[in-house]
């Protein structure tokens, strides 16, 4: 293969910018570049074709690009869903693992309850007020011993 | 750990800003590839959200030492592209000639405008490996080696491919300048 062959070859298959050549070809590509006519001739066809292909646009596409982000986040949020049903009720796994965590999920309605009335005192709305009605109920005692 | 392992890490992991960010990053590439590669708006939104969701469903099949992101991403893109191409041949539109854009060029470089239009229908004639292949070196700034990695075909094989469509658009360039 002549030099001049090799350089139409390389030209083929890395186009014309020279810099993205195999590093050991790329100086005597130039060399050859400089004496050459018939090298320049076929350099000059494909920057030509280059620059034609660079001119080729491509539409902004931005509102698709959002559309699709927005649908491709969409598709997470609901496989997060997924994952939470995944968890609660395992596809594989375990007995013991199928029926804890369902019982886990089960007991918190009760857990939620218990703090709820623990929070709300059971109705009495103060300390104050429950000495207040114990006090009360102590009198009451009291005078029921002294009428007996 | 690279970036693109920490991402694919954490996208693995489920975590959706990971994903959101990762599609940010990709989401222009991909739609130009596919664009290029399929000539028409309306596929490229399907065959570009379909790659994008399955970086969401697949992520687990990525692997570092194979790929990077974009490759792998890239890879998935092309595939879409070549069933959809193979699927349904008359749905490929030759979008890319139409008047909208026709109407951006100056009209003082009619010759340039005809070169352009000649180019376009060669493009879209080559052979979807050489047509793919020359979007992947000429567009997508890809290196020979990843561009055989995404079309899933040795280095040798893709270099023989890029020539011929070189050497191909070359001669119908030259053809056009003569006649």
């Amino acid at each position: 293969m002549t030099a001049l062959e090799r350089f139409e070859q390389l030209m083929a298959i890395h186009g014309s910018d020279i810099d993205r050549w195999p590093i050991d070809e790329q100086l005597p590509a130039r060399q050859l570049l400089s004496e050459s006519v018939t090298a320049q001739a076929l350099h000059n066809d494909q920057l030509a074709l280059d620059a034609l292909l660079d001119a080729i646009p491509v539409p902004t596409m931005t509102a698709m690009e959002k559309r699709i982000i927005r649908n491709v986040s969409a598709e997470t949020r609901s496989s997060l869903l997924d994952k939470v049903i995944d968890w609660i009720v395992p596809r594989g796994g375990s007995l013991s693992t199928w029926a804890w965590r369902p019982a886990l999920v089960a007991c918190l309605p009760l857990v939620c309850g218990i703090y709820m009335a623990d929070f709300y005192s059971f109705g009495i709305e103060s300390t104050e007020n429950s000495w207040q009605e114990e006090l009360y109920l102590i009198s009451m005692n009291d005078y029921a011993e002294f009428s007996e | 750990m690279n970036d693109d392992e920490a991402l694919m890490l954490a996208i693995q992991g489920g975590d959706s800003k990971a994903y959101e960010s990762a599609v940010r990053q990709h989401i222009k590439a991909l739609s130009h590839y596919a664009y290029r590669m399929l000539g028409n708006s309306k596929d490229t939104e399907d065959i570009t959200q379909e790659a994008l969701l399955r970086l969401w469903t697949h992520a687990n099949s990525w692997r570092a030492d194979k790929a990077s992101v974009s490759t792998w991403l890239h890879r998935i893109t092309h595939n879409l592209c070549i069933d959809y191409l193979r699927k349904d041949k008359s749905n490929v539109t030759g979008e890319l000639n139409d008047e909208h854009e026709s109407k951006d060029r100056p009209a003082s470089v009619p010759e340039q405008n005809e070169r352009l239009d000649a180019l376009k229908n060669a493009l879209e004639l080559l052979p979807e490996r050489q047509r793919s292949a020359i979007i992947l070196s000429h567009y997508q700034g890809f290196s020979n080696k990843e561009i055989a990695q995404v079309m899933d075909i040795s280095v040798d094989a893709l270099e023989s491919i890029l020539a011929r469509a070189r050497r191909g658009l070359r001669a119908q360039l030259s053809d056009l300048q003569a006649s």
